[in-house]
């Protein structure tokens, strides 16, 4: 079991992607410090339950992720579960890929000049069952494992989110590069 | 599309997420060595993964790490008291 008094010598290195985490979990810099230190607090309390050796990166993420739950989806009266309509595969690739004409760009050229903004509103705008996994899978870098440990969920959940999730932040994505005019004509 | 490349895009994500069993992701492998199509739309999928990786982190303010500390201590001193 974990000792207290190591508790800010061993949790502080992940504040800052926690931080991060649940600045695109409540889209506001001060609701994201609020989870964050609530988070920590909790940690904190909590730390001698922790086995040490464990995994601490996904136990604090873990903590973050109710902690979150618990503050807003509460008090936004929000559905708990949304679902999304069907969704294509590779959305993203093949409608770049449907452009015409000589100055049509290059599916990769299109990536590199997408503004981060876009790609950071893209992610907020997924629902909450959705954006979780995503946030978790490719900015935090968990596995699935750790994500289902995370989320509390079974694996094949996290996947079909997780997939499900990706194709709807694909289909943001290009409407955001198509107000920019990042894209050039369709066929 | 050839059943081969419907086989590969079922498996896209756990392909590059690194979540397939070794002789699958070999199988895949193979198939995108043979076919540039698909190999194109999974090192798209791989890059947008690496691009939304990039954008998803935010500095925090400096003083959140002192808020953090300082409750820390707070509590470690309140729960010292009982």
């Amino acid at each position: 079991m974990a000792d207290q008094a190591n508790f800010e010598r061993d949790a502080m290195q992940y504040a800052s992607q926690l931080y991060s985490a649940a600045l695109r979990m409540t889209r506001n810099p001060a609701d994201a410090e609020d989870v964050v230190q609530e988070t920590f607090l909790k940690a904190y309390r909590a730390y001698n339950t922790f086995k040490e050796g464990t995994n601490l990166k996904a136990w604090l993420y873990r903590i973050l992720t109710n902690t979150y739950i618990n503050r807003y989806r509460k008090q936004q009266r929000r559905p708990a579960e949304v679902e999304l309509g069907e969704l294509q595969d590779l959305y993203l690739f093949r409608r770049l890929g449907e452009q015409s004409g000589a100055e049509r760009s290059t599916e990769e050229s299109v990536l590199e000049s997408m503004v981060d903004t876009d790609i950071k509103q893209a992610l907020e705008s997924l629902p909450d069952n959705f954006r979780m996994p995503v946030l978790l899978a490719d900015v935090e870098g968990f596995s699935y494992k750790e994500i289902a440990e995370i989320m509390d969920v079974p694996i094949g959940t996290v996947m079909s989110r997780l997939h499900r999730g990706r194709k709807a932040l694909q289909k943001k994505l290009w409407s955001l590069a198509e107000q920019r005019g990042l894209t050039g004509p369709s066929e | 599309m050839k059943p081969e490349c419907d086989h590969a895009v079922d498996y896209l994500y756990q392909y590059i997420d690194q979540e397939l069993t070794w002789t699958r992701r070999l199988r895949i492998r193979w198939h995108l060595r043979r076919c540039p199509p698909c190999l194109n739309a999974f090192e798209f999928e791989d890059k947008l993964k690496q691009r939304i990786r990039e954008c998803g982190r935010d500095e925090p303010p400096q003083e959140l790490f002192d808020r953090l500390r300082a409750l820390i201590e707070q509590e470690a001193a309140d729960s010292g008291e009982v």
